[in-house]
């Protein structure tokens, strides 16, 4: 194990590198962590509403008014259209219903109930419409089958006040998870930068030009070397993923132990093997010692930027995206991503993850064949 | 006594150009080899082939009796090799570099201290252990080279130009260091530029030019083809071209050359040349500053046989 030995101790002798890269990544991670908003919990705003009602105020159209008003936030009427529509631009209102003069007589004759409507088309006009049809909805069901007024009115009053009791039986602390994908999409440039300095610092140093002559002339089996140098650069590489996935563990606790957790340490495994095999195809392109941090820059900041690291992918526009499908890092936090998504799990839901496994184990095998060409070519 | 290394008619060709062309050799045992040549001469090159670094075309290639292949991992464990340029670790020190290539050979811990203080010893680095390359001087850190090369005590041994660019300190004690592995009974092939280091050092020398062996024995014997006796060189204030050529026509005197005031006079045989010399310029008059006579040079030899000097 003499080249393993040799390994450790440049190794040793680069510690406060090694220490100082892997404390500022891990604070980073770390940082990142707690500064994005991970919060699962919302509360639905009001939506503002103006209502222009032509009608007297008989009881059905009292009665739909009170309903728009229990959910929404009535506006003081316009005197004029132009500052109805000013007023809709400005968004001072979202929605405003025009409740026409026939209103109440169109509603018990049995025709279609209708009301004349402005958006502004966002998210809190389509809330007030909803509530609109819905109210429409039931008062049609109903009005075909009583003819009193007074019961017609009761009976949509305690429909539409029904509410539905919805429990969620995840088991999983969503918030928790939220924050380990958080964590593990940034261990993409973590694991990367890391093993593609110190793996091609270290296959630099071995297999530089002139100490690589006196491997070859001595008696150890050129082979067995690169076994050995491949074993030492494995061991740094799972001794990476081990920290940050140990790390992982003492940030988020007990969430990394449910299965979507272990699908998460699963898929950094398999990106770790990925990353390894790419530092090693650079640290047989590259022997410039010099170069090294520039290259780091440029792989593992460059590809965690375009495949969505930093930065999730739903705000990244699609020729950044069309370009990240060449990169492994992609389909490694594409896969976190459906992961954390993951709420069963069947052959169904997790096939699309075991197969971007498979694309990453892909690219992996492509850099090994790609670093053998590469070595076979310069050893002629 | 036994032959070490046997190499017959090797070809080696770059691309149609033939960099070693059919060279044969022998190197027997305990002896040391000097391999002379100009740059592009092919000793690299017939190097590189002997220790199976490079393929060749023609030819084979014995090592202790046995054929030389990149597998023979039995061979190599005997060999040594001390390349020209300076190959260690820059993070490791001096002591941890010899430990390192060493164990490339020597599995046995124990030993393999003892072998490392030996070649610590050997190239005088005692106080330069702990130091890291970086902190060594251009002479002592091919003095580590050369420990790098030989601590694992190989009986065959190469060294490349060893004392390329170093102080005259660190040249004397690696040639010291040189002589002791010849007295630990190691076969050693040295390639250098330097004439004077092969004449100190080599039993035999080779010399080659074109990837061609020209000339092959002792100093002595190679020094025989320099179709020359004596070497007289005069620092002369003036002379007259009349003077010249009767210096020309004095006993024994083969060829003149006279440039910059530096008198050249070449002498093919007898003896009391010199005398005869000075005796001409007290009956002209010439005034002189420093006269020396030399014998002939690996260099005359070189240039005799090729009609170019060896560091062309």
């Amino acid at each position: 194990m003499t080249v393993f030995k040799a390994y450790l101790k440049i190794l040793n002798k680069n510690k406060f590198l090694v220490i100082l890269y892997t404390v500022i990544l891990i604070f980073f991670a770390g940082f990142n962590m707690q500064n994005n908003d991970t919060g699962t919990s919302f509360m639905a705003e009001k939506p503002d509403v103006l209502i222009v009602n032509e009608n007297e105020t008989d009881n059905v159209t009292k009665n739909f008014i009170q309903y728009i008003e229990k959910h929404t936030t009535i506006k003081e009427v316009q005197e004029t259209e132009e500052a109805r529509n000013d007023a809709l631009f400005y968004r001072d209102v979202n929605y405003i219903i025009y409740i026409p003069k026939d209103f109440k007589n169109s509603f018990l004759e049995g025709k279609k109930l209708n009301v004349e409507i402005k958006s502004t088309g966002d998210y809190q006009a389509s809330l007030a419409e909803m509530l609109v049809n819905r109210y429409f909805n039931v008062a049609n069901i109903y009005r075909n089958v009583i003819k009193d007024e007074e019961t017609l009115l009761e009976m949509i009053n305690t429909t539409l006040e029904k509410e539905v009791f919805i429990e969620v039986t995840s088991k999983l602390d969503i918030e928790k998870f939220a924050k380990a994908t958080l964590f593990y999409n940034f261990a993409n440039y973590s694991i990367l930068a890391g093993c593609v300095f110190i793996i091609c610092f270290m296959v630099s140093s071995f297999k530089e030009q002139k100490v690589k002559l006196r491997i070859m002339v001595s008696s150890i089996e050129y082979k067995k070397f690169n076994r050995q140098l491949l074993f030492s650069n494995s061991l740094f590489a799972i001794v990476l993923w081990l920290c940050y996935v140990i790390l992982s563990i003492i940030l988020v606790g007990d969430v990394m132990f449910t299965n979507q957790g272990m699908f998460l340490i699963l898929n950094s495994f398999i990106f770790t093997i990925s990353a390894l095999t790419l530092a090693l195809l650079i640290g047989n392109l590259v022997h410039n010692k010099e170069a090294m941090s520039g290259i780091v820059n440029v792989i593992a900041l460059g590809s965690s930027f375009l495949c969505g690291a930093f930065v999730p992918t739903e705000f990244l526009p699609d020729f950044v995206l069309k370009i990240a499908h060449v990169l492994p890092s992609y389909y490694y936090i594409h896969n976190n991503d459906l992961i954390a998504s993951l709420e069963t799990i069947n052959l169904e839901t997790v096939k699309p993850i075991f197969l971007n496994m498979g694309i990453l184990l892909f690219f992996g095998f492509m850099f090994v064949v790609m670093t053998n060409i590469i070595t076979k070519k310069r050893n002629r | 006594m036994k032959n070490v290394i046997e190499v017959k008619n090797l070809i080696k060709e770059y691309k149609n150009i033939k960099a070693v062309d059919g060279i044969s050799l022998e190197v027997k045992k305990g002896e040391i080899l000097g391999l002379l040549g100009p740059n592009g001469s092919g000793k690299s090159t017939t190097i590189n082939c002997i220790l199976s670094l490079l393929n060749f075309e023609k030819g084979t290639i014995q090592i202790f009796g046995k054929p030389m292949a990149p597998n023979a991992y039995d061979i190599k464990r005997e060999i040594g090799v001390v390349f020209q340029d300076v190959a260690v670790f820059e993070e490791l020190t001096v002591e941890e570099n010899i430990d390192y290539f060493c164990g490339l050979y020597i599995n046995d811990k124990r030993l393999r201290k003892q072998y490392i203080e030996e070649a610590i010893e050997l190239v005088s680095l005692n106080e330069f252990k702990k130091f890291y390359p970086k902190q060594l001087s251009g002479g002592l850190l091919r003095r580590l080279n050369i420990a790098c090369g030989i601590a694992h005590k190989p009986k065959l041994i190469f060294l490349d130009e060893p004392t390329v660019a170093v102080d005259p300190q660190s040249r004397n004690n690696i040639l010291d260091g040189i002589e002791k592995l010849r007295e630990n009974g190691a076969t050693i092939v040295y390639t250098t530029h330097y004439m004077e280091e092969v004449e100190i050092l080599c039993d035999r020398v080779i010399i080659l030019d074109k990837g061609k062996v020209i000339a092959n024995g002792t100093p002595d014997e190679l020094k025989e083809l320099a179709n020359m006796e004596e070497k007289v060189n005069v620092e002369v204030d003036s002379i007259t071209e009349k003077q010249l050529e009767e210096i020309k026509k004095l006993k024994n005197v083969d060829e003149i050359y006279y440039h910059n005031q530096n008198l050249t006079v070449i002498y093919k045989k007898g003896k009391n040349n010199l005398i005869t010399l000075i005796d001409y310029f007290k009956k002209e008059s010439i005034l002189y500053d420093k006269i020396y006579s030399e014998r002939p040079t690996l260099n005359d030899v070189f240039l005799e046989l090729t009609g170019k000097e060896l560091r062309d």
